[in-house]
C-alpha cells in the first residue's frame, strides 16, 4: 500500500496549513484510496483493455494487430458463437424464472411458526454451502445411466433419462442444477423482505374480511416488488456468469449444447488462443450484464438521493 | 376459511395500532392455523429431502464399495463401509497441499476485505469531501465489471506483472470488492457522528477512532462480509484455472475438477474429496449460521 503511505506522509508535511476540517478531509481520502487503487488496476483497466482487444487480432505470440471492428463481424456471422449465446439465453430464461416462485413460494411458507422450523430453513439452505465445483462432480455422480435420479425416476416408471450424454436434455440437467442452488439463495432474500412487511397490514386485512389468497396479492405482492426486481435481477446476473458446472461437467458439450458464453470465451482465449476475438465476445457479456447490473445499482443507491 | 379466522381478527382490533408483534395468537385462531400449517410443514419437509439428497447421496457413496456403487435396489445406507476411499483419494494428489493454497488465499482475501472495505466505507459515509458521491457510484459500478467479462485482460496485466502462477496472483484482485464497500457503507450509515465527534474532541487519533470505535460497532455486519468473502473466495474456480498451472499452487476446486478428469470412474473416491472440499463450508456455516443467513440477507439489501 505505497500510495497509502505517501499520501500520510505528504499530509503530515502540509499539517500546520491546514484547517481541521480538511485534515479529517484528508484522512478520508487516504483511506478509501487503496479500495480506488486497487478496483482502477484490476476492475476499470482490464474493462477499458478488453474493449481495445476486441479491436485487434491477438495470438498472445505476435503483437496485437489493430483491425477494427473485424471480430465483431465475425462473431455474429459464426453460427458457434450464436448458438453459445443461444445457450447462455436459455439457461438465463429458464433458471431464472421457475427460481422466482419457488423462492418465494417457500419465504411465504417460512414466514410463519412452524414445528423445527430453524432445522428445516437449514436444510433447505444447505445447497448454499456446497462449492460450485463440488456440486458439478456430485451432480455428474447422480445424473449417471444407472445414477440415483435415473433409479428414483423409475419407481414413477419414468426413464431413463439421458441426461448428460444427450444434446436434447444435458442443458436442462444443468438447468436443473442452477435452480437447485438459486432457490435457497433468493428465498433468503424474499424471507427478509416478507419479515419487513409490518404485521398491522395483515391484521387490518383481515378486519376486513381478506382471505390468505387476498392479502397475498394485495399487501405481499405488491410490498415486496423492490425485493422481487432485485431478485430478478441478481439471479439474471448470476445466470449469464455460470462456467464452472458447465465446463466440469460437460466441457460444453455434447454437440456444444451446453457452450454457454463464458464457458466460450474462456475456450476462445485459453485453449485457441485468441484473444482479440475472446475480448470481443466479452464486450457481448459485458454488454448482458451491464443492463442489468444497471438497474440493480439504481436501486442501491435510490435511498441516496431521498436523504 | 376467512370466517372462522374473523374473531381472532377483533383480538388485533381491541389491541389496536400499537405494535402486537408478541402478543400470543388466540385459541381459535391457533386452530384454524394448524392445517395449513401443517400443510406448510409437510411441503417443506419434502424440498429439505431434495436439498438434501445430493448432500446425503455424497456422504453415503463415499462410504460405499465400487461393487455395490450402482447395484439395485439402492444401497441407502452402504454395508459393508468403505472408509479406505478417503485415504487413497487423499494421497492421489496432493491434497494436503489444494487445501492449505486454498485456506491460505480465502482467508488472505476475507482479512483484506474487512480492512478495506469497513475503511471505504467509514470515508464514504463520516468524511466530507469533494467527489465523494463519484466515488461512491464508481466502487459501486465494478458490480458490472465481473470476472467472466475482464478475464482476458486481466490475465494479461497478471502475466505482465509476472504474477501467473503466484500467490499475489491469486489473491491481489479480490483484495476489495464493490459490494462489501457497499455493505460496510450502509451499515456504517446508522453509527452516530457524534460518537465520532465526541472521540475526537478527547484527543483520540483518527485511526484510533476507526480501530477501537467504528470497528467494534459493525461486528454484525463484518461477520456477514467475512462469512460472504469467505464462501465466494473458496468457491473461486475460473480466475485459478486462468493463471495456475503449477501443481504445488493448486486450489482445492482445481484439485477436485483434475482428479475428477483423471479419476473419472473412482466414484468412491471423488465422492471422499467432495466431502472433504465440503466440510469447512458446512463447519461454517453451522458454527455462523445467523450471519451466513444475514449475509445472504445482505445482499437483497436496499435501504
Amino acid at each position: 500500500m505505497p500510495s497509502f503511505i505517501h499520501t500520510t506522509r505528504a499530509t503530515t508535511r502540509r499539517r500546520l496549513r491546514l484547517s481541521l476540517a480538511s485534515k479529517q478531509a484528508a484522512f478520508g481520502i487516504a483511506i478509501i484510496l487503496p479500495t480506488l487503487a486497487i478496483l482502477a488496476v484490476f476492475r476499470f483497466l482490464p474493462m477499458v483493455e478488453a474493449f481495445y482487444f476486441s479491436l485487434t487480432q491477438y495470438d498472445l505470440v505476435h503483437p496485437p494487430k489493430f483491425i477494427g471492428l473485424a471480430n465483431f463481424a465475425s462473431l455474429l456471422q459464426d453460427p458457434l458463437f450464436l448458438k453459445s449465446v443461444r445457450v447462455s439465453l436459455t439457461y438465463v430464461l429458464f433458471s431464472v424464472v421457475p427460481v422466482l416462485p419457488l423462492s418465494l413460494g417457500l419465504a411465504v411458507l417460512f414466514n410463519r411458526s412452524l414445528w423445527i422450523k430453524n432445522l428445516l430453513r437449514s436444510a433447505i439452505f444447505m445447497p448454499v454451502v456446497m462449492p460450485a465445483v463440488v456440486m458439478a462432480v456430485v451432480w455428474t455422480f447422480m445424473y449417471q445411466q444407472d445414477g440415483v435420479i435415473n433409479t428414483i425416476l423409475d419407481w414413477f416408471d419414468i426413464g431413463p433419462v439421458p441426461w448428460l450424454r444427450s444434446s436434447a436434455t444435458s442443458l436442462w440437467a444443468v438447468i436443473l442444477i442452477g435452480i437447485w442452488r438459486a432457490t435457497p439463495y433468493y428465498m433468503v432474500i424474499f424471507l427478509a423482505g416478507l419479515q419487513a412487511i409490518p404485521k398491522d397490514y395483515y391484521d387490518a386485512a383481515e378486519i376486513d374480511g381478506a382471505g390468505t389468497w387476498a392479502s397475498f396479492r394485495h399487501i405481499t405482492l405488491p410490498l415486496l416488488k423492490p425485493t422481487t426486481l432485485l431478485v430478478v435481477v441478481m439471479n439474471v446476473i448470476v445466470a449469464m456468469k455460470v462456467f464452472a458446472v458447465p465446463l466440469i461437467m460437460t466441457g460444453g458439450g455434447p454437440a456444444d449444447s451446453t457452450r454457454v458464453l463464458p464457458l466460450f470465451i474462456y475456450q476462445t482465449a485459453f485453449e485457441f488462443f485468441d484473444m482479440g476475438r475472446a475480448a470481443a465476445m466479452s464486450v457481448f457479456l459485458f454488454v448482458g450484464v451491464m443492463l442489468f447490473s444497471f438497474i440493480q445499482v439504481r436501486m442501491f443507491t435510490r435511498g441516496d438521493e431521498q436523504q | 376459511m376467512t370466517g372462522t379466522v374473523t374473531p381472532a381478527g377483533t383480538t388485533a382490533a381491541v389491541t389496536g395500532p400499537t405494535k402486537r408483534k408478541t402478543a400470543p395468537p388466540g385459541l381459535l385462531r391457533r386452530l384454524t392455523r394448524r392445517p395449513a400449517s401443517i400443510a406448510a410443514f409437510c411441503v417443506l419437509l419434502g424440498v429439505a429431502c431434495v436439498t438434501l439428497l445430493p448432500f446425503y447421496w455424497m456422504l453415503s457413496s463415499s462410504l460405499r464399495t465400487m461393487e455395490n456403487m450402482f447395484s439395485l435396489p439402492i444401497q441407502w445406507i452402504p454395508e459393508p463401509l468403505n472408509w479406505r476411499s478417503y485415504v487413497l483419494a487423499w494421497q492421489a494428489q496432493d491434497f494436503t497441499r489444494y487445501f492449505l493454497n486454498s485456506g491460505f488465499v480465502a482467508i488472505a482475501i476475507t482479512l483484506s476485505n474487512l480492512l478495506l472495505c469497513s475503511l471505504a466505507g467509514y470515508s464514504l459515509t463520516k468524511f466530507r469531501y469533494g467527489g465523494r458521491g463519484v466515488m461512491f457510484i464508481l466502487i459501486l459500478s465494478t458490480m458490472m465489471l465481473p470476472l467472466e467479462v475482464t478475464m482476458v485482460p486481466l490475465f494479461l496485466i497478471i502475466k505482465q506483472l509476472d504474477w501467473a502462477n503466484s500467490y499475489q496472483g491469486l489473491i491481489m484482485p479480490f483484495l476489495v470488492d464493490g459490494f462489501g464497500v457497499f455493505l460496510m457503507r450502509q451499515y456504517m450509515l446508522s453509527i452516530p457522528k457524534d460518537l465520532i465527534d465526541s472521540a475526537r474532541i478527547d484527543g483520540a487519533s483518527e485511526l484510533r477512532i476507526f480501530w477501537m470505535i467504528v470497528l467494534p460497532l459493525c461486528k454484525p455486519a463484518l461477520v456477514a462480509l467475512a462469512v460472504f468473502t469467505f464462501r465466494e473466495a473458496w468457491d473461486m474456480y475460473i480466475w485459478p484455472l486462468i493463471i495456475i498451472t503449477k501443481d504445488s499452487l493448486r486450489t482445492l476446486p482445481l484439485g477436485i475438477s483434475l482428479f475428477m478428469s483423471s479419476y473419472g470412474t473412482s466414484w468412491d473416491q471423488l465422492m471422499a474429496i467432495a466431502v472433504l472440499g465440503t466440510l469447512p463450508m458446512i463447519l461454517l456455516f453451522f458454527f455462523l449460521q445467523r450471519a451466513f443467513i444475514q449475509g445472504i440477507a445482505a445482499t437483497g439489501l436496499k435501504e
